[in-house]
């Protein structure tokens, strides 16, 4: 019952993709995902964001008739998830370890580029003694588990010496994070720059900043598509790519950073906050799109991880998931391969 | 019971034929007797069957996807890797734990404010609308404010659940404490029973069956605004369980830790009713 059902369905795509390439190969809309922050109508603080508002996808797809429909998740990684289990995006931009969590537990999806960027901060309770991540041994820590900040908070612990052991590990969410370092129930949080505004109302000082202190553990994931979807429409996964490339082209330049403050501002955080927190941030390195070296790297360190703390039940394999062929086609369409120079595996990028 | 019951069969009235033809007719009365009674007890279990069988059908057409609603083979193994490697158990030890406790305490609490609010008029006018106005605000909206004054430890969820068990149980027992009828409160003092032994004696026996469906009321209250305190600010639980399973994707895991919530529900329904009957027998015993 079930494999005559697929039989059909593919089928019917088949049949379907098919008529779409007669009429040139475009889908009539195309839906994007994006991890996104504030009350009312989120929005997003990475590249996906600044592809959005300045249209470099939209200008891709002029005259074609094509409808893009951005919406920023509130509910982060496994709510993306949940949407690419449904169908309703076709392609989104979220977390490292929610990346593998999905497509471990079977969903069809494809890297297309790399999404980095993500500043990780570490604050400690004031009075608590704690200067730098070697005093947190023996202390209560705070974070949400099975996200990215989880990955980059082991790793900066193991870049100074410490293993998960020597800590008490609490696993929270962000709001509850704020509220419990404030209560004095745990004496240090991992997380983003969410947590800045406890160091103004003094109640915490920061004693980590990935983009100031290990550059290797900043946050980072990847710009999915479905399978589906990129089966069915080559040429629009191309242009949406290109339109992706020139955005983080965009973001490399020194002279657009106030410019992209303003625009994540709209997610409600203060522009004065997102200067603060970008302060040690080289765009350039920090939203380098491509799948090299470094994002292999990266992302062979995000899946043992996630086996080791049984998050997946099975392994994936990196190389039958990334498809770099687009990126590829897109740096040399733009001319922009001379943004990113290749960087050295090892070491901070 | 079984001549009683006889006359609640169909066409078995209590008529005297009827009676001398009994010794024949006894084995396929009997046989029709049990049928019934097989029929009643199948009765609760329909609208489960009838869900899994939806449940069953939707997957194998693949109406859902299977990450959104795995099939019920899938949970099944799921139920049984948790249950063997015993992360199933402590899960559900520690959320019985905390509700045995919020019970414990909340309830003696709510019984005795509820006293003082059925038998005091002016406790009532005093007390009970700052007591309703608490009552109103629910679990999910003290949170926030209990995170920042007690932290993020048990205390919190035990908190939460005193007040969970407190409301209900104070309401039924001041509602309970009204509704003993006036002439009982008279035979007390008719009879010159000390105001100690007409509580023990007269009101008390009366007052149980509402207490107890206020007491039923409460722990399945407190069970609810558990789950919702363990998937909110907890690490370990039934609620967390949950929350856990939908970070990891594993849709199977969030089913079971349903089933979980459930069967632990009715559970506790079943022995507050087992206990409001053995009470009600020695009640009825003693009086």
């Amino acid at each position: 019952m079930f494999r005559k059902f697929t039989v059909l369905s593919a089928l019917a795509a088949a049949l379907m993709s098919g008529a779409a390439a007669i009429a040139g190969g475009l889908p009539q809309e195309i839906r994007f995902g994006d991890v996104g922050f504030g009350f009312g109508k989120p929005f997003g603080v990475g590249l996906l964001a600044i592809a959005d508002a300045k249209g470099f996808i939209a200008e891709e797809f002029k005259g074609t008739g094509v409808k893009l429909d951005w919406t920023y998740f509130t509910g982060t990684g496994p709510a993306i998830n949940e949407a690419f289990a449904n169908g309703q995006v076709d392609f989104a931009s979220y977390g490292a370890v929610p990346n593998i969590v999905g497509a471990a537990n079977g969903l069809d999806t494809v890297i297309v580029a790399s999404t980095q960027g993500t500043n990780i901060f570490a604050v400690a309770r004031t009075g608590s003694g704690i200067e730098s991540l070697a005093d947190l041994k023996g202390k209560r820590v705070a974070l949400q588990k099975a996200t990215i900040i989880h990955w980059a908070a082991l790793e900066a612990l193991r870049h100074a010496g410490l293993s998960e052991k020597d800590i008490t590990l609490i696993d929270l969410k962000n709001a509850d994070q704020l509220a419990a370092i404030s209560a004095g129930s745990v004496d240090a949080v991992f997380g983003a720059d969410f947590l800045l505004p406890l160091e103004q109302k003094g109640v915490a000082k920061v004693v980590f900043s990935s983009a100031r202190d290990d550059r290797e553990v900043s946050g980072f994931g990847g710009f999915l598509v479905s399978r589906q979807f990129r089966d069915a429409y080559p040429e629009a996964t191309q242009k949406v790519v290109d339109g992706y490339v020139r955005a983080a082209a965009w973001l490399a330049d020194p002279a657009n950073r106030e410019e992209a403050f303003r625009i994540w501002n709209r997610a409600g955080t203060p522009v004065d906050l997102i200067r603060r927190s970008n302060a040690d941030t080289d765009f350039r390195q920090a939203y380098d799109p491509r799948l090299d070296a470094v994002f292999e790297q990266r992302f062979a360190s995000a899946l043992a991880f996630t086996r080791a703390q049984k998050l997946t039940r099975k392994t994936l394999d990196l190389a039958a998931w990334a498809d770099g062929r687009f990126l590829a086609k897109s740096l040399e369409d733009e001319g922009l391969a001379a943004v990113w120079p290749d960087r050295p595996a090892t070491g901070t990028n | 019971m079984s001549d009683l019951s006889v006359s609640t069969v169909p066409g078995q009235g209590a008529a005297p034929l009827a009676r001398r033809a009994r010794p024949a007719r006894q084995p396929a009365l009997r046989r029709a007797r049990t049928l019934q009674r097989a029929a009643f007890r199948a009765l609760p279990w329909l609208s489960p069957l009838a869900g899994l069988l939806l449940w069953q059908l939707a997957a194998e057409c693949a109406l859902v996807s299977e990450h959104i609603l795995p099939a019920p083979g899938r949970v099944l193994a799921t139920l049984g890797e948790l249950s063997h490697s015993g992360e199933l158990w402590s899960a559900a030890r520690i959320s019985l734990w905390r509700l045995t406790v919020g019970l414990l305490i909340g309830a003696p609490l709510g019984f005795l404010f509820g006293l003082l609010l059925g038998a005091s008029p002016r406790a009532e006018d005093w007390l009970g609308p700052s007591f309703r106005a608490i009552a109103a605000v629910p679990a999910l909206g003290w949170i926030p404010v209990l995170i920042l004054l007690v932290g993020i430890d048990e205390v919190l969820k035990v908190i939460i659940l005193i007040k969970a068990c407190f409301v209900p149980v104070a309401i039924a027992s001041r509602d309970a404490w009204r509704a003993v009828p006036a002439r009982y409160a008279e035979l007390g003092r008719v009879l010159g029973l000390s105001p100690l032994r007409q509580l023990w004696r007269i009101r008390l026996p009366a007052m149980v069956p509402t207490l107890f469906s206020g007491l039923r009321l409460a722990s399945g209250q407190a069970f609810v605004s558990l789950v919702t305190c363990e998937m909110l600010a907890a690490t370990d639980g039934l609620g967390y369980l949950m929350v856990w399973g939908r970070t990891l994707f594993q849709m199977d895991l969030v089913i079971v830790g349903m089933i979980a919530v459930g069967s632990a529900g009715i559970a506790l329904d079943r022995l507050l009713r087992g206990g409001e009957r053995a009470l009600r027998a020695r009640m009825g015993d003693d009086g």
